[in-house]
């Protein structure tokens, strides 16, 4: 097992379609994931301002802040110190490359995570474009586009890969062979997205050790 | 025992599989410690049932024991089905686009093997409540609703259905399925009603067998769940494990 499990895909907060656990601590604990990535839930599905707040306010260093970043034309950006943050281009009707989030990301200097259902690869390359010094971490990629995902990581050299939905078989030692471990980053999504799976599969991959360990701890990413 | 009731092996067109093939599910069966899964083969749920049952007959016997065979039935082609040297009978509505309860299934179920159907909640082809009337027009054959009906949204009402019909069981493979939603299924249904299926290799074996080994479980339960309930459902139905007798199938 990997000395040290970042999750770097995780929820915090109610959500509106299920009864989930509120708190990811216990799961994470029960499952042996040390540290992770969360977005509150609120700012998904409610209030972005009041989800960061609340999220913000955590103080607990297993939980490290990914605050959700809504581009406003009239509103300064954001003096966050967070490593990480999210983007819903798709839930919050921006655009990933228009002109705000372009200014705003680019003053931020953080990595940018997006959830692949919520942009696209067209945008994605345009991103790349436009902020080349931009990493972006792309989250729920899935198993169906891997096609499409091996013909962006050649073309944006900083992408990362969240592989908690890379779920087909052998999937993540062929993105692995093709782009190296240090491009893939363990993550869950959960409790929305099952996390029982994606870290019985971190522990059995068919990769080197030290792939492995590079991966669980988040890639050359986080 | 650890039994896997739902693989598949072979190329599918929607997407890129990296590893299809037999050898390389041995192989993640050995690195994770599943004896057998039961397995159809992709060409036969697609276009052919005829040429991929033959293909997973042959796998089958190049792994003795590792391989059970889910023959395909295509309601269109209406291939001949053998009741030896398989586990029982795969069929797919929705890409059969052919209700699960049409009249056209009828030779699937006059066979009296058990039956892994995909499943899926508001389905034209295959909801939940389909399956329950196929599984009461034919109480005597053992049914397995596919990926619990899908949708998550739908995995309540697919507990629901099942345990009023002793016959039917849920089977819980699926991309949108998680640790949390198979130890539900189990409250709702009953431990005994819950079948351990990972969909490998359109998914991967792994992240499947992982789900239930690591979902919030007593021992107990999860033994039922990852092979105990699918061997009692074989073996009432006398099935064997080993690949078919040659000549038995055209």
């Amino acid at each position: 097992m990997p000395e040290l499990i970042v999750d770097a895909h995780r929820l915090i907060g109610p959500v509106p379609f299920d009864d989930l656990p509120e708190d990811p601590l216990p799961e994470m604990g029960r499952l042996g994931i040390h540290r992770a990535h969360v977005t509150h839930t609120l700012s998904l599905y409610s209030d972005v301002r009041a989800g960061n707040e609340a999220l913000l306010g955590l103080g607990d260093p297993r939980l490290v802040p990914v605050p959700v970043l809504l581009p406003e034309t009239f509103e300064p950006v954001p003096d966050w110190d967070v490593p990480m943050v999210r983007l819903c281009p798709d839930r919050h009707r921006f655009e990933l490359t228009g002109p705000t989030a372009l200014r705003w990301l680019a003053a931020l200097g953080v990595t940018a995570a997006v959830d692949f259902e919520e942009t696209s690869p067209g945008q994605l390359i345009t991103l790349a474009r436009e902020l080349p010094e931009q990493r972006v971490l792309l989250l729920n990629p899935g198993y169906r586009r891997l096609r499409v995902i091996a013909e962006l990581m050649v073309a944006i050299p900083n992408l990362w890969l969240e592989i908690g939905t890379v779920n087909t078989q052998r999937g993540v030692e062929w993105l692995a062979g093709h782009f190296g471990a240090e491009r893939l980053v363990f993550g869950t999504g959960a409790p929305v997205m099952d996390d029982c799976g994606p870290r019985f599969l971190l522990d059995h991959l068919d990769l080197p050790e030290a792939d492995i360990a590079l991966i669980a701890s988040g890639g050359g990413l986080l | 025992m650890i039994l896997d009731a739902h693989g598949h092996l072979g190329p599918w067109p929607d997407f890129l599989i990296p590893d299809p093939s037999a050898d390389g599910m041995v192989a993640l069966m050995d690195r994770i410690g599943i004896d057998a899964i039961g397995v159809s083969h992709l060409l036969a749920v697609g276009p052919s049932a005829e040429e991929g049952n033959r293909l997973a007959f042959a796998a089958a016997e190049r792994h003795p024991g590792r391989f059970g065979v889910w023959q395909v039935y295509h309601p269109h082609q209406r291939n001949r089905l053998t009741d030896q040297g398989v586990w029982g009978v795969k069929i797919h509505p929705d890409v059969h686009q052919c209700a699960l309860d049409d009249r056209r299934y009828d030779p699937v179920w006059e066979l009296g093997l058990p039956v892994l159907a995909h499943g899926q909640t508001d389905s034209p082809w295959s909801d939940p409540q389909q399956f329950v009337t196929v599984a009461r027009r034919h109480p005597h054959v053992p049914l397995l609703l596919g990926h619990a009906g899908l949708w998550p949204y739908g995995f309540a009402r697919a507990a629901e259905l099942v345990r009023e019909q002793p016959n039917l069981h849920l089977e819980i493979c699926g991309s949108k399925m998680t640790g949390r939603w198979i130890a539900r299924l189990v409250e709702l249904a009953g431990a005994e009603r819950v079948i351990y299926g990972s969909d490998s290799c359109f998914l991967d074996l792994r992240t499947g067998f992982g789900r239930v080994a690591l979902a919030p479980l007593d021992d107990a339960d999860r033994a039922l769940v990852q092979g105990g309930n699918l061997a009692r459902v074989l073996g009432a139905a006398g099935r064997v494990f080993g690949p078919v007798p040659e000549g038995d199938l055209s």
